[in-house]
């Protein structure tokens, strides 16, 4: 049985809306094996996307290629196209740094660089832009505002970054990732490893930044699924099963495995 | 039914109270051996340090303060001074760190970031033999290829070319003997240089790949990862394999004394002959026929003691400041 190609439906759904990222007939490699098969996907701008899948079934993967973070890894490969705004970004005249500024990335546990608060945000922003100390301060706060985390490292943003919380850690990334403006924001389970009042701190900003961005977030929690995401695409080894908009899949999944995974029956 | 599994657990509760007893005489031996191995460390550390104070204490007394400041050494007359052996120790170890250290670090960079794998384990494998190699025949290599060649080659250019420089044309003066301070500072250098590598690649190691990840994911290049990031991150295990460097550099005698040039006194030029605290013990125990001349030996080894006390003080005291700084 072969599943329905998402696309044709995802184009009936999102006709009004502008695809961000295209992903066409991507295949990915770990060494011999295969771990992405014929991947189909397309990401309306400004959107919250969500992947969804049991454990292994290729959704942290899929979104490693977005940003090609996987070539850090001799033995990964991927094939197919990704379009980012129509241009190829899997192409080898890519140039790596750029797209990375352009295609932010928050990890499941929360990387502070070892260095000062302001320094994590402002080490990014330095990266590619030449700008002046106070308009650097007005990035810093605007990027910690947007991140909900001023309030509460304004007083010591010369600390170390690595002095703050779990949950804290974690939205310092985002105003990280937030503060070198990046239009896609790519999240692996960003929530996984927090408490559940750091979760709902991080769920609410990733409604309120899919104002301004394109968001691809992974996460294991399908309420989270369910809560963040205007879209989900379902995953099972390696295949893309199922994508629609979210009520869609968690109310009358088109597919019996969609079905089954979100009501528990397997994963 | 409650009664009947009581009965049963008894007998079998007194057995596990008995093995209970004899994990915890275990465990008492354990703990008092352990506890005995580390008092054996403070123990040794004393020892070292009486004897070497008691062996000292006829030559300190006799010239007193002057020992450290007087740079004579003068077996005839009997009178002797530490200061050109603690110049030459200080001078050639600090040489060959900040030779050694940019260096290492770059081999760690280079087999970490971007080496091809295939390569990875040759070039990592040759670091660390280089460390196997006995200094005896760094010292041999040192006096019969190394020396000779920077006599015929490398000396006359630097002479040359730094001959108009004030401060770098007394540093850099001939003549040219091939043996000499920046000789031992270069054997050293390469002698260390496997301690801070192998030392800093571990640590380098040790970094998260997910921070990596996001350094890269912001659009990091990666010298600026390396700089930023990584080095930053693993900045005490870099510090912990520098001070394992300097501590080999300010100890190392065999190599060391084939190539100094054994000649006690301080003089501006770094091609100039001039010795060690160790080479010179280890070259004029045999001949200190006198008690004053062993004692004043002996006062040699008390200041090398105390100089790598001090600079391993140093690095903690520098590390703990760091950290206090930034937080982590």
């Amino acid at each position: 049985m072969k599943p329905m190609l998402s696309t044709d439906l995802n184009v009936a759904d999102t006709t009004v809306e502008k695809a961000k990222i295209e992903i066409k007939n991507l295949n990915f490699y770990y060494g011999q094996s295969k771990a992405l098969k014929d991947i189909n996907l397309s990401l309306p701008e400004r959107s919250v996307t969500a992947f969804i899948g049991p454990s292994g079934c290729g959704k942290s993967t899929l979104l490693r290629v977005l940003n090609r973070i996987y070539e850090l890894y001799p033995k990964q490969s991927a094939e197919g196209q990704v379009l980012l705004d129509g241009k190829n970004i899997l192409d080898r005249s890519q140039d790596l740094n750029l797209l990375r500024t352009k295609i932010g990335m928050v990890f499941q546990k929360p990387t502070p660089f070892p260095m000062s608060i302001y320094e994590n945000i402002a080490f990014g922003v330095r990266l590619y832009e030449k700008i002046s100390k106070a308009e650097m301060d007005s990035r810093v706060e605007s990027a910690l505002k947007r991140a909900a985390l001023w309030n509460e490292v304004k007083d010591k943003l010369n600390a170390s970054g690595q002095s703050l919380s779990g949950g804290q850690q974690q939205r310092l990334c985002i105003a990280r990732t937030v503060a070198v403006k990046p239009e896609v924001i790519l999240l692996d389970e960003p929530a996984s490893a927090l408490d559940p009042l750091s979760t709902a701190k991080i769920e609410e900003l990733i409604d309120e930044l899919q104002a301004d961005y394109t968001i691809v977030i992974v996460t294991h929690n399908m309420q989270q699924a369910a809560r963040v995401s205007r879209q989900t695409a379902f995953m099972y080894l390696g295949e893309l099963v199922e994508f629609d908009r979210t009520e869609k899949i968690f109310t009358s999944p088109r597919e019996k495995r969609t079905q089954d995974y979100i009501t528990g029956r397997f994963g | 039914m409650s009664a009947v599994s009581e009965a049963a657990t008894s007998p079998a509760m007194r057995t596990r109270e008995a093995t209970v007893r004899r994990f915890a005489f275990t465990d008492m031996v354990f703990r008092a051996a352990t506890r005995a191995s580390a008092i054996l460390v403070l123990v040794l550390l004393g020892g070292v340090a009486i004897s070497l104070i008691a062996g000292s204490w006829e030559a300190l007394s006799k010239f007193g303060i002057s020992f450290l400041t007087t740079e004579s050494w003068n077996p005839v007359t009997e009178n002797f001074g530490a200061l050109a052996p603690i110049y030459g120790t200080i001078v050639t170890s600090a040489i060959a760190i900040i030779i050694a250290v940019p260096i290492g670090i770059g081999i760690a960079v280079f087999l970490t970031e971007l080496c091809p794998r295939p390569l990875r384990r040759p070039i990592g494998i040759a670091v660390e033999l280089l460390a196997g190699i006995p200094s005896i025949i760094y010292g041999i290599w040192g006096l019969f290829v190394f020396a000779p060649f920077l006599q015929t080659t490398i000396q006359p250019f630097i002479i040359w070319l730094f001959k108009g420089i004030p401060g770098l044309n007394s540093l850099f003066a001939g003549p040219p003997y091939g043996i000499g301070l920046l000789t031992s500072s270069l054997i050293l250098a390469i002698m260390v240089l496997p301690f801070i590598t192998s030392i800093t690649k571990d640590v380098f190691d040790t970094v998260p790949a997910v921070l990596k990840e996001s350094a890269y994911g912001i659009g990091c290049t990666t010298w600026e990862v390396t700089r930023r990031v990584t080095i930053p991150y693993t900045r005490v295990g870099i510090m912990g394999g520098v001070m394992l460097g300097l501590g080999r550099a300010l100890g190392e005698t065999m190599a060391v004394t084939f190539v100094i040039g054994n000649a006690h006194r301080i003089s501006a030029s770094l091609f100039a002959p001039g010795t060690t605290i160790s080479a010179t013990i280890a070259n004029e125990f045999t001949e200190a026929d006198g008690a004053i001349y062993t004692s004043s030996l002996v006062a040699l080894g008390l200041i090398l003691f105390i100089i790598t006390f001090i600079i391993l003080a140093l690095a903690r005291y520098m590390l703990l400041r760091i950290d206090s700084r930034t937080g982590a």
